[in-house]
């Protein structure tokens, strides 16, 4: 059982990760290869401004508007000029973008690794089902279910969503009613650079933070957007959750095998289901 | 001293041309001037071990009026990005350009790959950082030496620990790749031979990023100690999320190369309590570390890492033997080195050995404890000293 909770919390944390992945990629067609390197960024942030405030909350919210401004700043300046070249242009230019994130962080912050404290209200261990848990796993399931619906609830519900989701399937319609469909990818782009930058906050209390820290768990986001189908929330939530449960059931019977069944798990979702194993066909005129 | 700094990533076919052109001028000594070529990490996994390499060299080379020989050193650095490849290109290119000496690399795979080179090209070759028992093997290169530590002693110091403490049953965590399995491999037979119980053993792919699960596999199991193969960012999430359960206060953390003052800095409180084998540390007591430290914070205004001190010694102790055969022949120095003692080392006495080039040492084991300031604040404390023979293995014919 207590598997199952450590499956969950790598599973939600893994969510709060690809989601935004997930949306640059199913709404602007874009690769984003310096996501990582985004939840890298929130990740310095959130240890930086708890460092001198003494605030979880504070270092959340920081880093999470930070890194969203720093997303808008790269639509607009670099990926901008972009969207109508092939797709290699945004792969080179996001890969770019990685260096510099990475150049900038060892100026700002060294190549040592940092440490960022739990928050004490989140800092103690529960005894469930015969293991300790800590209670930061615990708020990292809750965390992440939040989050899941919010985004649910933008996407699928609200003007904006509606918005976004007629941009991403016919943006030149869009413009010609009038609407800016350029302010609508930019702010695509800085949501889903926020949830990267949310996503190093949260992630900072329970790993080092260093520069190569983006480095493995971005494949693993890469295989959920595969997974999850491009662009689907609850796609992502649900494969999210999928590689978490492998993960943790592979690291409590084979750690060794632990990435050869993640793997496995992503070659037979292509073989299979190249459009994703939570992919929802759409209806069209 | 000259100092140069190229960290551009060069061609391998022109890097070959030219070092096969000028083959024959890379052979004669360049009366000018003395160039070392050193090869570490300055970017990558390992690129903090490199700079602060760098940092304890040029100490070594200021502190002897930045000359030997008569005449100005230069050192070339170039950054190995902590591969291989990058590693054999850049070695190769700094050979084509007359370099007497290579110093590096950071990560033991670069360093073997630079080992083959050198004993190609008959170019002295010295190793303060890597780790690997092959570095160093009976009758192996003529042009490789290493002043540093094996992981062998390592291993040793960690197994004597588990008997002086007399634990019973041991959880191993391993980073899966070679060098780490073989040391564990070897730890658990000599463990099991001393009547200690192997009660778990995982092996974790390397980089891993959750230990969760494996921690809690430990926290429900019976074992008395946690023996960790691994190092580096494997090595600080791993006692980073032993800690989120208090793991480390009902067992003994330890492994061969798992904590220092830099792992420890990730780690934060749960690094307190952890043991682990040492290599240089700041807090040595004799009059050449006291110098060292003291000029080494008086130019950088920080006390020197393990990396720093380990460079520092090797270079220093390279460039006195030079010195002291006062002639630009190469084979000379080889010789001369491979069977002189460093006395006044800033880790006690060393002695080159000529069978397997492995400078013979004391062997450091620590444990972490919060430091007071200018320490950082969680620092190594030397917890035992053990004499060479009894990390070291005597040489096999």
């Amino acid at each position: 059982m207590s598997t199952l909770i450590i499956g969950l919390s790598l599973g939600m944390l893994l969510f709060l990760l690809a989601s935004g992945l997930t949306l640059i990629f199913g709404m602007l067609g874009v690769i984003n290869f310096a996501h990582g390197a985004l939840y890298m960024l929130g990740a310095y942030i959130a240890f930086d401004i708890g460092r001198h405030t003494g605030s979880f909350v504070a270092g959340l919210i920081g880093a999470t508007v930070l890194v969203a401004l720093a997303g808008a700043l790269i639509e607009r300046l670099a990926l901008r000029p972009l969207y109508d070249r092939p797709h290699f242009y945004q792969l080179i230019l996001t890969f770019g973008v990685i260096l510099v994130i990475s150049e900038v962080v060892k100026v700002v912050w060294g190549l040592g690794y940092q440490e960022s404290t739990m928050p004490p209200a989140l800092a103690g261990t529960v005894d469930m089902f015969g293991s300790t848990i800590p209670v930061y796993r615990l708020f990292v399931i809750g965390f992440g279910a939040l989050v899941s619906g919010g985004l649910f609830l933008l996407i699928e519900k609200s003007t904006f969503g509606m918005l976004v989701r007629a941009a991403s399937s016919d943006g030149e319609m869009v413009r010609l009613l009038g609407l800016p469909v350029a302010s609508v990818r930019m702010a695509v782009f800085a949501l889903g650079s926020g949830l990267a930058g949310l996503a190093g906050a949260i992630a900072a209390p329970l790993f080092p933070i260093e520069l190569g820290m983006a480095t493995n768990t971005i494949i693993d986001c890469f295989i959920v957007v595969i997974l999850g189908g491009l662009g689907n929330i609850r796609g992502a939530v649900a494969a999210s959750l999928l590689i978490g449960l492998v993960r943790a059931i592979g690291y409590s019977y084979m750690p060794s095998w632990v990435d050869i069944l993640t793997f496995s798990l992503l070659i037979a979702t292509l073989l299979t289901r190249p459009q994703g194993l939570f992919f929802r066909a759409t209806r069209s005129a | 001293m000259v100092t140069r700094i190229k960290t551009r990533p060069g061609r391998l076919l022109g890097a070959l041309a030219v070092s096969l052109l000028f083959a024959g001028s890379a052979q004669a000594a360049d009366p000018d001037k003395f160039k070392i070529g050193g090869v570490v990490s300055l970017s990558g996994t390992y690129g903090i071990f490199g700079e602060d390499m760098r940092k304890g060299v040029e100490v070594a080379i200021e502190q002897r009026g930045g000359k030997v020989l008569g005449k100005p050193i230069q050192v070339i650095w170039e950054d190995d990005e902590t591969k291989p490849q990058p590693a054999v290109q850049k070695t190769t290119r700094l050979i084509s350009e007359g370099v007497q000496v290579i110093f590096g690399a950071v990560s033991s795979a670069s360093s073997i790959a630079i080992m083959n080179i050198a004993k190609q090209r008959k170019i002295p070759h010295l190793v303060t950082m890597s780790a690997d028992d092959k570095i160093t093997v009976p009758h192996g290169s003529r042009y490789t030496f290493r002043t540093s530590n094996t992981l062998g002693m390592e291993q040793r110091m960690a197994l004597s620990f588990t008997k002086e403490q007399k634990l019973k049953r041991i959880y191993g965590v391993t980073a899966d790749y070679q060098a780490t399995r073989d040391s564990w491999e070897w730890y658990r037979r000599e463990a099991e031979k001393a009547g200690v119980e192997i009660v778990g053993a995982d092996f974790a792919p390397l980089g891993n990023r959750d230990y969760s699960s494996i921690v809690d596999k430990i926290a429900r199991s019976n074992a008395d100690g946690v023996a960790l193969f691994m190092t580096g960012s494997d090595a600080v999430t791993m006692v980073k999320q032993a800690g989120q359960v208090d793991l480390g206060k009902t067992r003994k953390i330890f492994g061969p190369v798992i904590a220092d003052e830099t792992m420890a800095a990730g780690v934060g409180p749960a690094s307190i309590g952890v043991y682990s084998g040492v290599r240089y540390h700041f807090s040595v007591d004799n009059p050449a570390n006291h110098k060292f430290v003291e000029a080494f914070r008086k130019k950088y205004n920080e006390l020197p890492s393990s990396a720093a001190g380990e460079a520092y010694d090797g270079m220093s102790w390279w460039l006195d033997t030079v010195e002291q055969t006062g002639s630009w022949d190469k084979e000379k120095w080889v010789t001369a080195f491979e069977n002189s003692v460093r006395e006044n080392s800033v880790e006690g006495r060393k002695a080159m050995r000529a069978c397997d080039h492995q400078a013979m040492q004391d062997g450091l084991w620590g444990v972490v404890e919060k430091g007071v300031a200018p320490a950082p604040a969680y620092t190594m404390k030397i917890a035992k000293v053990f004499p060479p023979n009894a990390v070291f293995d005597p040489c096999q014919p």
